[in-house]
Protein backbone atom coordinates (compact mmCIF):
# COMPACT_ATOMS: atom_id res chain seq x y z
CA UNK A 1 0.00 0.00 0.00
CA UNK A 2 2.74 2.48 0.95
CA UNK A 3 4.60 1.75 -2.30
CA UNK A 4 1.41 2.33 -4.33
CA UNK A 5 0.76 5.63 -2.54
CA UNK A 6 4.38 6.70 -3.11
CA UNK A 7 4.16 5.86 -6.83
CA UNK A 8 0.97 7.89 -7.00
CA UNK A 9 2.68 10.83 -5.28
CA UNK A 10 5.56 10.72 -7.76
CA UNK A 11 3.19 10.74 -10.75
CA UNK A 12 1.11 13.49 -9.13
CA UNK A 13 4.28 15.59 -8.82
CA UNK A 14 5.36 15.09 -12.45
CA UNK A 15 1.88 15.57 -13.92
CA UNK A 16 1.16 18.45 -11.54
CA UNK A 17 4.21 20.32 -12.84
CA UNK A 18 3.17 19.71 -16.45
CA UNK A 19 -0.18 21.30 -15.64
CA UNK A 20 1.19 24.85 -15.19
CA UNK A 21 4.89 25.15 -14.46
CA UNK A 22 6.74 23.17 -17.13
CA UNK A 23 6.28 21.64 -20.61
CA UNK A 24 2.47 21.68 -20.92
CA UNK A 25 2.58 18.56 -23.07
CA UNK A 26 -0.73 17.49 -21.53
CA UNK A 27 0.43 14.45 -19.57
CA UNK A 28 -1.54 16.23 -16.84
CA UNK A 29 -4.86 15.59 -18.61
CA UNK A 30 -6.93 12.97 -16.72
CA UNK A 31 -7.09 10.72 -19.80
CA UNK A 32 -3.28 10.43 -19.63
CA UNK A 33 -2.53 10.86 -15.92
CA UNK A 34 -5.06 8.31 -14.62
CA UNK A 35 -4.04 5.42 -16.94
CA UNK A 36 -0.36 6.27 -16.33
CA UNK A 37 -0.90 5.97 -12.56
CA UNK A 38 -2.95 2.80 -12.88
CA UNK A 39 -0.35 1.31 -15.24
CA UNK A 40 2.34 1.94 -12.62
CA UNK A 41 0.15 0.15 -10.08
CA UNK A 42 -0.54 -2.76 -12.45
CA UNK A 43 -4.18 -2.10 -13.41
CA UNK A 44 -4.22 0.22 -16.44
CA UNK A 45 -7.88 -0.43 -17.29
CA UNK A 46 -9.01 1.14 -13.99
CA UNK A 47 -7.14 4.33 -14.90
CA UNK A 48 -8.56 4.34 -18.40
CA UNK A 49 -12.12 4.13 -17.04
CA UNK A 50 -11.45 6.96 -14.57
CA UNK A 51 -9.73 9.02 -17.28
CA UNK A 52 -12.79 8.73 -19.55
CA UNK A 53 -15.10 9.91 -16.76
CA UNK A 54 -12.97 12.84 -15.55
CA UNK A 55 -11.40 14.10 -18.80
CA UNK A 56 -14.36 16.12 -20.04
CA UNK A 57 -15.74 17.33 -16.70
CA UNK A 58 -13.69 20.53 -16.38
CA UNK A 59 -12.35 20.77 -19.92
CA UNK A 60 -14.53 23.83 -20.44
CA UNK A 61 -12.74 25.68 -17.59
CA UNK A 62 -9.90 27.31 -19.49
CA UNK A 63 -6.67 28.34 -17.70
CA UNK A 64 -6.98 31.86 -19.14
CA UNK A 65 -4.89 34.66 -17.60
CA UNK A 66 -5.08 34.46 -13.81
CA UNK A 67 -8.00 31.97 -13.76
CA UNK A 68 -7.27 28.75 -11.85
CA UNK A 69 -9.40 25.78 -12.96
CA UNK A 70 -10.18 22.85 -10.59
CA UNK A 71 -7.34 20.33 -10.32
CA UNK A 72 -8.70 17.47 -12.43
CA UNK A 73 -5.17 16.02 -12.70
CA UNK A 74 -4.97 15.19 -8.99
CA UNK A 75 -8.60 14.03 -8.92
CA UNK A 76 -7.81 11.53 -11.69
CA UNK A 77 -4.52 10.33 -10.17
CA UNK A 78 -5.77 10.09 -6.58
CA UNK A 79 -9.02 8.31 -7.50
CA UNK A 80 -7.04 5.77 -9.56
CA UNK A 81 -4.76 5.11 -6.58
CA UNK A 82 -7.74 4.89 -4.22
CA UNK A 83 -9.66 2.48 -6.47
CA UNK A 84 -6.67 0.15 -6.81
CA UNK A 85 -5.45 0.30 -3.19
CA UNK A 86 -8.92 0.02 -1.66
CA UNK A 87 -9.83 -2.72 -4.14
CA UNK A 88 -7.07 -4.82 -2.56
CA UNK A 89 -7.81 -3.77 1.03
CA UNK A 90 -11.60 -4.22 0.85
CA UNK A 91 -11.28 -7.21 -1.46
CA UNK A 92 -13.65 -5.49 -3.89
CA UNK A 93 -13.63 -4.71 -7.57
CA UNK A 94 -15.90 -3.36 -10.28
CA UNK A 95 -17.38 -0.06 -11.30
CA UNK A 96 -19.12 0.58 -7.95
CA UNK A 97 -15.90 0.99 -5.95
CA UNK A 98 -14.32 2.98 -8.73
CA UNK A 99 -17.28 5.36 -8.81
CA UNK A 100 -17.35 5.75 -5.04
CA UNK A 101 -13.64 6.66 -5.01
CA UNK A 102 -14.17 9.13 -7.85
CA UNK A 103 -17.25 10.74 -6.27
CA UNK A 104 -15.29 11.26 -3.04
CA UNK A 105 -12.27 12.59 -4.95
CA UNK A 106 -14.22 15.11 -7.06
CA UNK A 107 -15.28 17.49 -4.22
CA UNK A 108 -11.95 16.99 -2.40
CA UNK A 109 -10.27 18.10 -5.64
CA UNK A 110 -11.57 21.61 -4.91
CA UNK A 111 -8.64 21.81 -2.48
CA UNK A 112 -6.35 21.69 -5.52
CA UNK A 113 -7.74 24.96 -6.80
CA UNK A 114 -7.05 26.54 -3.39
CA UNK A 115 -3.51 25.12 -3.18
CA UNK A 116 -2.74 26.22 -6.74
CA UNK A 117 -3.91 29.71 -5.78
CA UNK A 118 -1.63 29.71 -2.73
CA UNK A 119 1.35 28.52 -4.85
CA UNK A 120 0.85 31.38 -7.30
CA UNK A 121 0.42 33.83 -4.43
CA UNK A 122 3.57 32.50 -2.74
CA UNK A 123 5.52 32.97 -5.97
CA UNK A 124 4.85 36.72 -5.71
CA UNK A 125 7.56 36.71 -2.99
CA UNK A 126 10.08 35.58 -5.60
CA UNK A 127 9.70 38.90 -7.43
CA UNK A 128 11.30 40.79 -4.55
CA UNK A 129 14.15 38.30 -4.42
CA UNK A 130 14.70 38.47 -8.19
CA UNK A 131 14.80 42.26 -7.97
CA UNK A 132 17.28 42.21 -5.10
CA UNK A 133 19.43 39.60 -6.91
CA UNK A 134 19.57 41.96 -9.90
CA UNK A 135 20.44 44.86 -7.59
CA UNK A 136 23.39 42.80 -6.36
CA UNK A 137 24.29 42.09 -9.98
CA UNK A 138 23.67 38.37 -9.51
CA UNK A 139 21.98 37.00 -12.62
CA UNK A 140 22.53 33.46 -11.39
CA UNK A 141 20.63 34.34 -8.21
CA UNK A 142 17.73 35.71 -10.28
CA UNK A 143 17.66 32.56 -12.41
CA UNK A 144 17.62 30.43 -9.28
CA UNK A 145 14.61 32.31 -7.90
CA UNK A 146 12.68 31.46 -11.07
CA UNK A 147 13.39 27.76 -10.60
CA UNK A 148 12.38 28.03 -6.93
CA UNK A 149 8.86 28.61 -8.16
CA UNK A 150 8.73 24.93 -9.09
CA UNK A 151 8.79 24.07 -5.37
CA UNK A 152 5.47 25.80 -4.68
CA UNK A 153 3.77 24.13 -7.66
CA UNK A 154 5.21 20.75 -6.61
CA UNK A 155 3.95 21.18 -3.04
CA UNK A 156 0.52 22.25 -4.29
CA UNK A 157 0.24 19.14 -6.48
CA UNK A 158 1.45 16.64 -3.92
CA UNK A 159 -0.56 18.38 -1.17
CA UNK A 160 -3.77 18.07 -3.20
CA UNK A 161 -2.99 14.43 -3.97
CA UNK A 162 -2.33 13.72 -0.26
CA UNK A 163 -5.58 15.34 0.87
CA UNK A 164 -7.68 13.46 -1.70
CA UNK A 165 -5.97 10.13 -0.92
CA UNK A 166 -6.16 10.58 2.86
CA UNK A 167 -9.77 11.72 2.62
CA UNK A 168 -10.63 8.78 0.39
CA UNK A 169 -8.84 6.27 2.61
CA UNK A 170 -10.82 7.42 5.63
CA UNK A 171 -14.24 7.91 3.97
CA UNK A 172 -14.53 5.13 1.35
CA UNK A 173 -14.04 2.10 3.69
CA UNK A 174 -16.79 3.54 5.90
CA UNK A 175 -19.23 4.20 3.04
CA UNK A 176 -18.47 1.10 0.96
CA UNK A 177 -20.54 -1.45 2.98
CA UNK A 178 -23.46 1.02 3.08
CA UNK A 179 -23.47 1.94 -0.61
CA UNK A 180 -22.08 -1.11 -2.40
CA UNK A 181 -25.48 -2.71 -3.05
CA UNK A 182 -27.32 0.54 -3.80
CA UNK A 183 -24.67 1.73 -6.26
CA UNK A 184 -24.90 -1.51 -8.23
CA UNK A 185 -28.37 -0.43 -9.51
CA UNK A 186 -27.09 2.77 -11.05
CA UNK A 187 -23.30 2.45 -11.56
CA UNK A 188 -23.48 1.82 -15.32
CA UNK A 189 -25.72 4.86 -15.82
CA UNK A 190 -23.52 7.10 -13.67
CA UNK A 191 -20.50 5.93 -15.67
CA UNK A 192 -22.29 7.10 -18.82
CA UNK A 193 -23.58 10.32 -17.26
CA UNK A 194 -20.25 11.76 -16.06
CA UNK A 195 -18.67 12.30 -19.51
CA UNK A 196 -22.02 13.46 -20.88
CA UNK A 197 -22.24 16.15 -18.17
CA UNK A 198 -18.74 17.26 -19.19
CA UNK A 199 -19.77 17.46 -22.84
CA UNK A 200 -22.93 19.39 -21.90
CA UNK A 201 -20.84 21.93 -19.95
CA UNK A 202 -18.48 22.33 -22.93
CA UNK A 203 -21.50 22.78 -25.18
CA UNK A 204 -22.94 25.44 -22.89
CA UNK A 205 -19.73 27.41 -22.44
CA UNK A 206 -17.89 27.08 -25.77
CA UNK A 207 -17.80 30.36 -27.63
CA UNK A 208 -19.23 29.21 -30.97
CA UNK A 209 -22.44 30.44 -32.55
CA UNK A 210 -24.91 27.62 -33.31
CA UNK A 211 -22.98 25.21 -31.05
CA UNK A 212 -26.18 23.45 -29.95
CA UNK A 213 -27.38 23.07 -33.56
CA UNK A 214 -24.04 21.61 -34.62
CA UNK A 215 -23.97 19.26 -31.65
CA UNK A 216 -27.57 18.02 -32.15
CA UNK A 217 -26.98 17.48 -35.87
CA UNK A 218 -23.80 15.51 -35.21
CA UNK A 219 -25.40 13.50 -32.40
CA UNK A 220 -28.51 12.74 -34.45
CA UNK A 221 -26.62 11.74 -37.60
CA UNK A 222 -24.15 9.51 -35.73
CA UNK A 223 -26.90 7.93 -33.69
CA UNK A 224 -29.09 7.19 -36.68
CA UNK A 225 -26.14 5.75 -38.60
CA UNK A 226 -25.23 3.42 -35.71
CA UNK A 227 -28.85 2.46 -35.18
CA UNK A 228 -29.58 1.73 -38.84
CA UNK A 229 -26.30 0.07 -39.86
CA UNK B 1 26.76 42.90 -36.52
CA UNK B 2 26.20 40.87 -33.30
CA UNK B 3 24.29 37.63 -33.80
CA UNK B 4 22.98 34.99 -31.45
CA UNK B 5 24.20 31.54 -32.44
CA UNK B 6 21.78 28.68 -33.15
CA UNK B 7 23.07 26.90 -30.04
CA UNK B 8 22.05 29.81 -27.83
CA UNK B 9 18.67 30.02 -29.57
CA UNK B 10 18.14 26.31 -29.00
CA UNK B 11 19.02 26.82 -25.34
CA UNK B 12 16.48 29.66 -25.15
CA UNK B 13 13.87 27.43 -26.80
CA UNK B 14 14.41 24.78 -24.13
CA UNK B 15 14.21 27.39 -21.39
CA UNK B 16 10.86 28.51 -22.77
CA UNK B 17 9.52 25.10 -21.70
CA UNK B 18 10.01 26.39 -18.12
CA UNK B 19 8.35 29.74 -18.84
CA UNK B 20 5.71 29.38 -16.13
CA UNK B 21 7.88 27.85 -13.37
CA UNK B 22 7.53 30.99 -11.24
CA UNK B 23 4.05 32.04 -12.45
CA UNK B 24 2.60 34.51 -9.96
CA UNK B 25 -0.38 36.84 -9.64
CA UNK B 26 1.67 40.02 -9.88
CA UNK B 27 3.89 39.62 -12.93
CA UNK B 28 2.47 36.34 -14.28
CA UNK B 29 5.13 34.98 -16.71
CA UNK B 30 7.47 37.97 -16.26
CA UNK B 31 10.33 36.23 -14.43
CA UNK B 32 10.03 33.22 -16.74
CA UNK B 33 10.36 35.41 -19.82
CA UNK B 34 13.52 36.97 -18.39
CA UNK B 35 14.85 33.49 -17.49
CA UNK B 36 14.24 32.25 -21.03
CA UNK B 37 15.86 35.20 -22.80
CA UNK B 38 18.86 35.47 -20.48
CA UNK B 39 21.27 33.25 -22.50
CA UNK B 40 20.66 35.50 -25.53
CA UNK B 41 20.99 38.71 -23.55
CA UNK B 42 24.32 37.45 -22.13
CA UNK B 43 25.65 37.18 -25.67
CA UNK B 44 24.61 40.72 -26.52
CA UNK B 45 25.42 42.70 -23.39
CA UNK B 46 27.97 42.78 -20.60
CA UNK B 47 28.16 43.95 -16.98
CA UNK B 48 25.94 46.91 -16.05
CA UNK B 49 24.23 47.04 -19.41
CA UNK B 50 23.24 43.36 -19.09
CA UNK B 51 21.71 43.99 -15.65
CA UNK B 52 19.90 47.07 -16.95
CA UNK B 53 18.40 45.15 -19.90
CA UNK B 54 17.54 42.19 -17.64
CA UNK B 55 15.53 44.47 -15.32
CA UNK B 56 13.39 45.39 -18.29
CA UNK B 57 12.33 41.76 -18.75
CA UNK B 58 11.44 40.75 -15.19
CA UNK B 59 8.35 42.99 -15.34
CA UNK B 60 4.79 41.95 -16.15
CA UNK B 61 4.41 39.61 -19.08
CA UNK B 62 1.64 37.25 -20.05
CA UNK B 63 0.83 35.47 -23.26
CA UNK B 64 -0.17 31.99 -24.36
CA UNK B 65 2.52 29.48 -23.47
CA UNK B 66 2.66 28.05 -27.03
CA UNK B 67 2.93 31.50 -28.63
CA UNK B 68 5.49 32.85 -26.16
CA UNK B 69 8.36 31.44 -28.31
CA UNK B 70 7.25 33.70 -31.16
CA UNK B 71 7.35 36.78 -28.91
CA UNK B 72 10.71 35.62 -27.52
CA UNK B 73 12.13 35.09 -31.01
CA UNK B 74 11.01 38.51 -32.19
CA UNK B 75 12.27 40.24 -29.02
CA UNK B 76 15.65 38.53 -29.40
CA UNK B 77 15.90 39.81 -32.94
CA UNK B 78 15.05 43.34 -31.82
CA UNK B 79 17.60 43.17 -28.99
CA UNK B 80 20.19 41.90 -31.44
CA UNK B 81 19.52 44.82 -33.78
CA UNK B 82 19.63 47.26 -30.91
CA UNK B 83 22.92 45.88 -29.59
CA UNK B 84 24.35 46.32 -33.08
CA UNK B 85 23.12 49.91 -33.08
CA UNK B 86 20.83 49.52 -36.08
CA UNK B 87 17.50 49.58 -34.31
CA UNK B 88 15.03 51.76 -32.50
CA UNK B 89 15.40 52.87 -28.86
CA UNK B 90 14.59 50.55 -25.93
CA UNK B 91 10.99 51.72 -25.61
CA UNK B 92 10.01 50.15 -28.88
CA UNK B 93 10.92 46.62 -27.80
CA UNK B 94 8.82 47.02 -24.66
CA UNK B 95 5.97 48.45 -26.70
CA UNK B 96 6.18 45.56 -29.11
CA UNK B 97 6.19 43.00 -26.27
CA UNK B 98 3.15 44.60 -24.67
CA UNK B 99 1.39 45.07 -27.98
CA UNK B 100 1.55 41.41 -29.05
CA UNK B 101 1.30 39.55 -25.71
CA UNK B 102 -2.43 40.04 -25.08
CA UNK B 103 -3.69 39.32 -28.65
CA UNK B 104 -1.41 36.25 -28.89
CA UNK B 105 -2.78 35.06 -25.53
CA UNK B 106 -6.34 35.43 -26.79
CA UNK B 107 -5.55 33.58 -30.03
CA UNK B 108 -3.74 30.78 -28.17
CA UNK B 109 -6.46 30.37 -25.54
CA UNK B 110 -9.16 30.06 -28.19
CA UNK B 111 -7.15 27.82 -30.52
CA UNK B 112 -5.48 25.47 -28.04
CA UNK B 113 -7.48 25.45 -24.81
CA UNK B 114 -10.87 26.12 -26.39
CA UNK B 115 -10.50 24.17 -29.64
CA UNK B 116 -7.65 21.71 -29.98
CA UNK B 117 -7.85 20.25 -26.47
CA UNK B 118 -11.55 19.26 -26.62
CA UNK B 119 -10.99 18.01 -30.18
CA UNK B 120 -8.06 15.75 -29.22
CA UNK B 121 -9.89 14.61 -26.07
CA UNK B 122 -13.00 13.73 -28.11
CA UNK B 123 -11.01 11.65 -30.60
CA UNK B 124 -9.09 9.89 -27.81
CA UNK B 125 -12.21 9.05 -25.81
CA UNK B 126 -13.60 7.10 -28.79
CA UNK B 127 -10.57 4.82 -28.47
CA UNK B 128 -10.52 4.79 -24.66
CA UNK B 129 -14.18 3.73 -24.45
CA UNK B 130 -13.33 0.78 -26.70
CA UNK B 131 -10.76 -0.17 -24.04
CA UNK B 132 -7.72 0.58 -26.20
CA UNK B 133 -4.90 1.07 -23.70
CA UNK B 134 -2.83 3.07 -26.19
CA UNK B 135 -5.46 5.83 -26.25
CA UNK B 136 -3.58 8.13 -23.79
CA UNK B 137 -0.42 7.88 -25.86
CA UNK B 138 -2.41 8.72 -28.99
CA UNK B 139 -3.81 11.76 -27.15
CA UNK B 140 -0.35 13.00 -26.22
CA UNK B 141 0.97 12.48 -29.77
CA UNK B 142 -1.97 13.97 -31.67
CA UNK B 143 -2.43 16.91 -29.32
CA UNK B 144 1.24 17.87 -29.22
CA UNK B 145 1.68 17.88 -32.98
CA UNK B 146 0.31 21.40 -33.45
CA UNK B 147 1.79 23.01 -30.29
CA UNK B 148 5.24 21.64 -31.16
CA UNK B 149 5.01 23.19 -34.63
CA UNK B 150 3.92 26.48 -33.06
CA UNK B 151 6.68 26.39 -30.47
CA UNK B 152 9.44 25.70 -33.01
CA UNK B 153 8.38 27.23 -36.33
CA UNK B 154 6.97 30.36 -34.70
CA UNK B 155 10.13 30.83 -32.63
CA UNK B 156 12.24 30.62 -35.78
CA UNK B 157 9.85 32.98 -37.61
CA UNK B 158 9.85 35.42 -34.73
CA UNK B 159 13.64 35.54 -34.68
CA UNK B 160 13.88 35.81 -38.45
CA UNK B 161 11.27 38.52 -38.91
CA UNK B 162 11.29 40.50 -35.66
CA UNK B 163 8.35 42.93 -35.58
CA UNK B 164 7.21 41.77 -39.00
CA UNK B 165 6.29 38.40 -37.51
CA UNK B 166 3.00 40.03 -36.46
CA UNK B 167 2.05 40.37 -40.14
CA UNK B 168 2.91 36.71 -40.66
CA UNK B 169 0.53 35.74 -37.85
CA UNK B 170 -2.18 37.98 -39.30
CA UNK B 171 -1.71 36.42 -42.74
CA UNK B 172 -2.37 32.95 -41.33
CA UNK B 173 -5.73 34.00 -39.84
CA UNK B 174 -5.33 32.04 -36.61
CA UNK B 175 -8.56 33.37 -35.01
CA UNK B 176 -10.49 31.81 -37.92
CA UNK B 177 -8.65 28.52 -37.35
CA UNK B 178 -9.65 28.68 -33.69
CA UNK B 179 -13.33 28.90 -34.64
CA UNK B 180 -13.02 26.04 -37.16
CA UNK B 181 -11.26 23.88 -34.56
CA UNK B 182 -13.98 24.57 -31.98
CA UNK B 183 -16.70 23.70 -34.50
CA UNK B 184 -14.94 20.44 -35.36
CA UNK B 185 -14.60 19.68 -31.65
CA UNK B 186 -18.37 20.11 -31.19
CA UNK B 187 -19.08 17.77 -34.11
CA UNK B 188 -16.68 15.16 -32.68
CA UNK B 189 -18.20 15.49 -29.20
CA UNK B 190 -21.67 15.05 -30.73
CA UNK B 191 -20.53 11.83 -32.40
CA UNK B 192 -18.81 10.70 -29.19
CA UNK B 193 -21.96 11.27 -27.12
CA UNK B 194 -24.04 9.30 -29.63
CA UNK B 195 -21.48 6.49 -29.60
CA UNK B 196 -21.41 6.31 -25.78
CA UNK B 197 -25.20 6.34 -25.47
CA UNK B 198 -25.70 3.78 -28.26
CA UNK B 199 -23.07 1.39 -26.82
CA UNK B 200 -24.58 1.73 -23.35
CA UNK B 201 -28.12 0.98 -24.52
CA UNK B 202 -26.83 -2.05 -26.41
CA UNK B 203 -25.10 -3.32 -23.24
CA UNK B 204 -28.28 -2.80 -21.21
CA UNK B 205 -30.30 -4.52 -23.97
CA UNK B 206 -32.61 -1.53 -24.31
CA UNK B 207 -34.12 -0.25 -27.58
CA UNK B 208 -31.70 2.01 -29.47
CA UNK B 209 -34.21 4.79 -30.27
CA UNK B 210 -34.38 5.67 -26.56
CA UNK B 211 -30.94 7.23 -26.96
CA UNK B 212 -32.34 10.14 -28.95
CA UNK B 213 -33.96 11.37 -25.71
CA UNK B 214 -30.47 11.98 -24.30
CA UNK B 215 -30.27 15.18 -26.34
CA UNK B 216 -32.87 16.98 -24.22
CA UNK B 217 -31.16 16.66 -20.80
CA UNK B 218 -27.77 17.37 -22.39
CA UNK B 219 -28.96 20.59 -24.02
CA UNK B 220 -30.69 21.57 -20.76
CA UNK B 221 -27.52 20.92 -18.76
CA UNK B 222 -25.56 22.95 -21.32
CA UNK B 223 -27.95 25.88 -20.97
CA UNK B 224 -27.78 25.67 -17.17
CA UNK B 225 -23.96 25.60 -17.35
CA UNK B 226 -24.10 28.69 -19.57
CA UNK B 227 -26.05 30.44 -16.80
CA UNK B 228 -23.07 29.84 -14.52
CA UNK B 229 -24.00 26.76 -12.47
CA UNK B 230 -20.79 24.97 -11.45
CA UNK B 231 -19.77 21.63 -12.97
CA UNK B 232 -19.41 20.19 -9.46
CA UNK B 233 -23.03 20.97 -8.67
CA UNK B 234 -24.21 19.60 -12.02
CA UNK B 235 -22.27 16.38 -11.40
CA UNK B 236 -23.81 15.89 -7.97
CA UNK B 237 -27.35 16.72 -9.09
CA UNK B 238 -27.01 14.25 -11.99
CA UNK B 239 -25.39 11.49 -9.91
CA UNK B 240 -27.89 11.90 -7.04
CA UNK B 241 -30.83 11.79 -9.49
CA UNK B 242 -29.54 8.64 -11.21
CA UNK B 243 -28.76 7.02 -7.85
CA UNK B 244 -32.26 7.69 -6.49
CA UNK B 245 -33.96 6.58 -9.73
CA UNK B 246 -31.83 3.40 -9.61
CA UNK B 247 -32.98 2.66 -6.05
CA UNK B 248 -36.60 3.38 -6.92
CA UNK B 249 -36.39 1.17 -10.02
CA UNK B 250 -34.82 -1.70 -8.04
CA UNK B 251 -37.59 -1.45 -5.42
CA UNK B 252 -40.27 -1.45 -8.11
CA UNK B 253 -38.77 -4.52 -9.78
CA UNK B 254 -38.59 -6.26 -6.38
CA UNK B 255 -42.23 -5.39 -5.58
CA UNK B 256 -43.49 -6.57 -8.96
CA UNK B 257 -41.47 -9.81 -8.70
CA UNK B 258 -42.78 -10.55 -5.19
Amino acid sequence: MTVSLAFGALISLICGLDRVAILQIMISRPIVAAPLTALALGEPLVGLQIGVMVELLWLARLPVGAAVPPDDTQVAIASSVLAIVLGETLNASGMELLLLCLLIAIPLGKVGQYFDHIARQYNVRLIKQVDSALDRGSLLGAEFQHLRGLTSFSLASVGTYAIIVLGGLSIVPFLWPLLQQSLSHSSAWIQLALPLVGIAVILGTINVSRAITLFCASFGMSFLLMWLV
Amino acid sequence: MMTISWRTRLYIWFRLLLLQASWNFERLQGIGFFYSLLPGLRKLYRDEKLIEVSRKYVGYFNTHVYLAPMVAGAVLKLEEDQASGIADPVLKIDDFKEMVAAPYAAIGDALFWGGLRPLAAGITLFLAIKGILWAPLIFVLTYNLVPTVFRTVFFVRGYRQGMESVEWIQKHRLPDWAIHTKETAIVILGGLSAFMVFSHLNQQQLPGWLGLFTLLPMVLLGLVARKGLSTLLLVFITVASIFLIGLFWADMVFLIAS
